[in-house]
């Protein structure tokens, strides 16, 4: 099987460029992680993040074939020839696949991604009723590998500026918990031409979203608060 | 906290033009099936009913300001040094506030 994997390494004045490597294919192989692990096997200046190897950490998300997702769990057999491997689009490149997240992870902190509650806590815990929990599926699993940011022209346009989805998906997620106590704040912060009406609902990051959450689902749901509130 | 630029406002003014400019346009191409003008001046004379004529004005005024809130956020996201971004935006205000205008102008010289 072809594989076109994009090289840059900074220590080296040359331009990225596209190496082509041959791996055969087995029917042991399953997944293109394992395969980009063996082409390193080879050629050891191929640099990758990954950990968990299992879709959970998100450390693996690259670009393949144009398209974002995380290389562990993207079945290398159903990928068409020649396999092109780039990093992460719109995100500064560190070295070969590996992307600097600091500004994702800046936006992410920008919505305060934790419970704000300054009731005093019961003694045990602060209890949710099964429906209030239920509001929360689709917005915790979000495992923050940045695949939909990284393919979000409007993220593209003002990375600075614009949450995004992945930081918009976890804002949802405290705008909908019950025990969160914050809501209008949050809503005032997001209120904004930039921070969350840069959005065009174009879908590309429920499109792309290796866990099949619904970031455009979670803005529109921002959005619809935010006219409940101001009706 | 107010921003200049608006967040919802301008947001749910594109949503809520569309829907009306949506209704409007049903309902002139539902009056062509059903009953065509058979003349220019059958035409002018349905154009010319007040009801038609102020449906049609705020139509052209939902247009308008759907433009404006598109056309805007294409200039927010790809004319970034403040002047220029000025002078853009200051271009479109007053093609669109001109074309307003002559729209009104053309709506009111029918009615007459």
């Amino acid at each position: 099987m072809k594989f076109s994997i994009y090289r840059f390494n900074p220590e080296q004045a040359v331009k990225p460029y596209m190496q082509d490597f041959e791996q055969p294919i087995g029917d042991e192989d399953h997944m293109l992680l394992d395969v980009i692990l063996r082409i390193k096997a080879q050629d050891n200046t191929l640099t990758i993040r990954k950990s968990c190897r299992e879709g959970v950490c998100g450390s693996d998300a690259i670009n393949i074939n144009g398209r974002n997702g995380l290389a562990c769990i993207t079945r290398v057999r159903d990928l068409k020839e020649p396999v092109v491997l780039r990093p992460l689009p719109s995100f500064p490149v560190i070295r070969d696949l590996v992307v600097d997240m600091t500004r994702f992870y800046a936006q992410y902190t920008s919505v305060k991604p934790w419970l704000i509650n300054d009731e005093p806590p019961p003694e045990k815990e602060r209890l949710q009723s099964p429906e209030e929990r239920d509001r929360l599926d689709g917005l915790y699993e979000c495992i923050l590998c940045g695949c939909c940011t990284s393919q979000c022209p409007s993220s593209w346009w003002n990375p600075e500026r614009f949450v995004g989805p992945a930081g918009l998906l976890q804002a949802d997620r405290f705008i909908a918990d019950s025990r969160d106590r914050a809501t209008r704040e949050r809503l005032d912060d997001l209120n904004d031409v930039y921070r969350l009406f840069r959005c065009r609902s174009i879908m590309n990051c429920t499109e792309v979203c290796p866990k099949g959450l619904a970031p455009s689902r979670a803005i529109e749901s921002i959005r619809l608060t935010l006219l409940k509130e101001a009706l | 906290m107010r921003r200049p630029l608006g967040g919802l406002t301008p947001w749910l003014v594109q949503r809520l033009s569309a829907v009306f400019m949506l209704a409007f346009i049903g309902f002139v191409l539902a009056n062509f099936l059903v009953d065509p003008p058979a003349s220019y001046e059958a035409w002018r004379a349905w154009m010319g009913n007040p009801g038609v004529s102020v449906a049609a004005l705020l139509s052209f005024a939902a247009l308008l300001m759907h433009a404006w809130v598109g056309l805007r956020d294409v200039t927010l996201d790809y004319v970034k040094p403040l002047a220029a971004r000025v002078a853009v935006l200051a271009l479109i205000a007053t093609a669109l506030l001109g074309a307003g205008a002559w729209v009104f102008r053309i709506l009111w010289l029918v009615r007459a």
